[in-house]
């Protein structure tokens, strides 16, 4: 019998394998500091020899230019115009991201339907839409539609009288008022809306008479709207054609329409297939249990399938989110002030481009990290806890 | 089993560790070349623009590919217009060939960048000379080709006399211009309220000029005339009000620190305009350079002047060939026929850019 061998003789430090693995890593990671430093440092010799700034002094800069759409003067710095040309951003993508994810939900239920109709028309647009490049889709969308198709100002269509539509925008009805006032007399509705819902829910489990809780919730919504509406002073104002523009209501700028339309267009074909695909991952069986337990089909997709199916979706929803904030700034191509416009616009009147370009960079990288921490929140939170 | 790992680890380690040896050797060997480069390019930089121009052969000019009378593509592809007879001068006075060039054509948004890395050696695209310019650019404005300002262009039939009419206007403008800021400063000077709306391309101010969404098209006039001559609906649809709201001096550019490469191309310039004073043309030259006895003009197209101690030919030191204005005026023409050439036909006067003798300012230092 052969003796056990003794204690493992000790490993040298150049064979010790955990030794190896953090020495490797940080060879690596060095020589791509190293990368980074020889780059960076190229920049600044070349740079000093052209006297060009490199610092953020640009920022204080007098933009001469101005923004339509806003009271931004051309005396203002820099930073004023940067700041703007974000939100603008914001708002295209916030409402873009709302109104794909609408569509794109509709859709995606569409090419499911068993209406031949329905699903053929559904199926059309999604393969359509989803091959063609976006910034083809948004010069259509100005040139063909928005310059072409809508009349001039002077013939502008004026449907029911409410709206003015031409090739200078859209122009809605709007309130006449405060616009922190009316939110937080919506905020109120909405809250009255969630109260008597819980109230009327909580007290129909006790009970077991039928809750109502919605359909009382949404008559005292409203009523609430009507009166502080009436209380508070708010008015309608319709736009109508002057001279050359429209005067009261909301006018939308003709690029933000088109930059919209296309983003939503692009963005929810590409959700619309991401939806249907969630849709058909959800277990068949689900399905026909909701059939078993003789839920309508509206029942059956609201309550069993589509919580299911967003559950799945959602990464993938996040992607398209994240795709639709960085597409906004092909906006700069039809003359619509949001970032990458302005950046461009004060790089061309003499800021220097690689601290302007590298900001507008790292505030599309906040943004798009912002709404990859809202999903994944979101994720996480409907995962499915496994045991 | 242990062993086989063991060895399958130190195979893969060792070959990190080679890979790793061979990113730290070659960081190590790029950081000394950079530093290397960097000496080196330090001292490239004091070797001007010129000389690697000569050695490369070719002058790469940018220039830009869409405006009427200036610089617009031929049926060949080739760039015809006035700006790009300047860069053919530029390489005619340089490199003594004036097919010797590179057009690249540039966005209005990133000439300065390109002329700033060094993709192209000279700018002669209609740019306006400004302080900002010189300093934040670093760019290094020579002679104006064509003193110009900023003009605004209307529908004929969309009731506008004047600038002070167009209250509320929206007004179209290129982007990364001094047209920009100038329209801005107008309307807040004015009390216009404009809304002003940029674009990269001139293409896409002419669709929303033509479909209305634009009441104004503002631009150098020189500019605006181009349009107008070649607007689909026909010139006398479109006119050019009469106020001129600022000094626009367009000139060619190159980048500061280079002032053996920036005189040379100075003086090319400069040659055309000397020329048109002397009443030098591409048809005149070699009948006037063999039998004129005018010691400037003789001078001037590097010629023998024959003197008490033999003949001698004027040499400036400029790094230029001696005859570098015969060349230029025989390869392309003097300034007169450069405008009459592309700019004429659409309309433009001489005005401002006539020769000091004639009324105007074109005015040349003397050639000796």
């Amino acid at each position: 019998m052969s003796s056990l061998p003794s204690t493992p003789a000790k490993v040298p430090l150049w064979r010790d394998i955990r030794v190896l693995r953090w020495a490797f890593q940080l060879l690596v990671v060095a020589g791509v500091f190293a990368l980074i430093f020889w780059l960076y440092n190229n920049y600044q010799v070349n740079i000093s020899k052209s006297q060009i700034q490199t610092d953020l002094t640009f920022l204080d800069n007098p933009a001469s230019f101005t923004i339509p759409g806003s009271d931004f003067d051309q005396s203002q710095p820099v930073r004023d115009a940067l700041v703007l040309g974000f939100f603008n951003t914001l708002r295209v993508a916030l409402v873009g991201i709302l109104l794909a994810t609408v569509l794109g939900t509709l859709i995606g239920i569409a090419r499911l339907s068993r209406n031949f109709l329905l699903r053929t028309v559904a199926a059309a647009y999604v393969e359509v839409v989803r091959n063609l490049p976006l910034l083809l889709l948004l010069t259509f969308m100005n040139l063909a539609v928005v310059l072409q198709t809508f009349p001039r100002i002077d013939e502008a269509w004026l449907p029911l009288d409410l709206f003015v539509i031409s090739n200078r925008g859209l122009a809605l009805p709007w309130f006449e008022g405060s616009g922190w006032v009316l939110l937080g007399l919506i905020a109120t509705s909405l809250i009255a809306l969630w109260a008597t819902v819980k109230i009327r829910n909580t007290q129909s489990d006790k009970t077991g008479t039928p809750s109502y809780g919605l359909r009382i919730g949404v008559l005292i919504a409203i009523a609430i709207l009507i009166a502080g509406w009436m209380l508070l002073d708010f008015t309608w104002t319709l736009p109508f054609v002057e001279g050359r523009g429209t005067v009261g209501g909301l006018r939308l700028d003709p690029s933000f329409f088109a930059l919209l339309v296309a983003l939503v267009v692009y963005t929810s074909s590409h959700i619309a297939e991401i939806v249907r695909g969630s849709i058909l991952a959800v277990p068949k069986g689900q399905g026909e249990a909701a059939d078993a337990i003789a839920l309508s089909p509206g029942q059956k997709m609201r309550l069993v399938i589509l919580p299911q199916a967003f559950r799945v979706a959602m990464p993938a929803l996040g992607n398209q989110y994240l795709n639709l904030i960085k597409n906004s700034s092909l906006g700069a191509t039809i003359s619509y002030f949001e970032l990458t416009q302005v950046a461009q616009i004060t790089v061309g009147n003499g800021s220097p481009a690689v601290p302007a370009f590298t900001l507008t960079l790292l505030v599309y990288l906040f943004i798009s990290l912002i709404t990859s921490l809202v999903v994944n929140y979101f994720n996480r939170k409907l995962a499915l806890v496994e045991r | 089993m242990k062993k086989s790992m063991i060895a399958v680890a130190a195979v893969a380690a060792s070959a990190l560790f080679l890979s790793g040896c061979a990113t730290t050797e070659t960081t190590e060997e790029t950081t000394s070349a950079a530093t290397q480069s960097t000496t080196s390019t330090e001292t490239a930089a004091s070797v001007s623009l010129l000389e690697s121009v000569k050695a490369a052969g070719v002058v790469r000019c940018g220039t830009r590919d869409a405006l009427p009378g200036f610089a617009v593509l031929d049926d060949s592809g080739e760039h015809v217009g006035f700006d790009s007879d300047f860069c053919k001068a530029i390489a005619a006075a340089v490199l003594g060939d004036a097919t010797a060039v590179e057009m690249v054509d540039l966005e209005t948004a990133d000439r300065f960048t390109a002329l700033q890395s060094g993709s192209v050696d000279v700018l002669v695209r209609n740019t306006t000379w400004t302080a900002t310019r010189d300093g934040s650019e670093a760019a290094t404005f020579l002679q104006p080709n064509f003193y110009d300002g900023q003009g605004m262009m209307v529908a004929s039939d969309s009731g506008y006399d004047s600038v002070g009419d167009m209250n509320g206007a929206i007004v179209c403008v290129s982007k990364g211009t001094t047209t920009e800021g100038n329209a801005a400063l107008e309307s807040s000077r004015l009390g216009l309220n404009w809304e002003v709306r940029s674009f990269d391309d001139t293409d896409l101010i002419l669709e929303a000029f033509i479909a209305g969404q634009c009441d104004g098209w503002s631009s150098d006039v020189s500019q605006l005339t181009g349009f107008r001559s070649a607007y689909p609906e026909g010139a006398s649809a479109l006119s050019i009000l009469p106020e001129v709201f600022s000094k626009e001096p367009l000139a060619p550019a190159v980048l500061d620190g280079d002032t053996a490469w920036a005189q040379a191309v100075n003086w090319a310039i400069l040659a055309t305009i000397q020329a048109e004073e002397f009443g030098i043309t591409s048809a005149n030259v070699d009948q006037i350079a063999s039998s004129t006895e005018d010691v400037s003009i003789l001078r001037f197209l590097g010629q023998e002047i024959e003197s008490a101690d033999g003949s001698a030919v004027l040499d400036p030191s400029l790094g230029l060939p001696t005859d570098f204005a015969y060349q230029v005026v025989k390869q392309v023409g003097n300034y007169g026929e450069i405008f009459d050439r592309h700019l004429a036909p659409l309309g433009l006067e001489r005005g401002v850019n006539a020769l000091w003798t004639d009324g105007g300012i074109l005015y040349a230092p003397p050639y000796r």
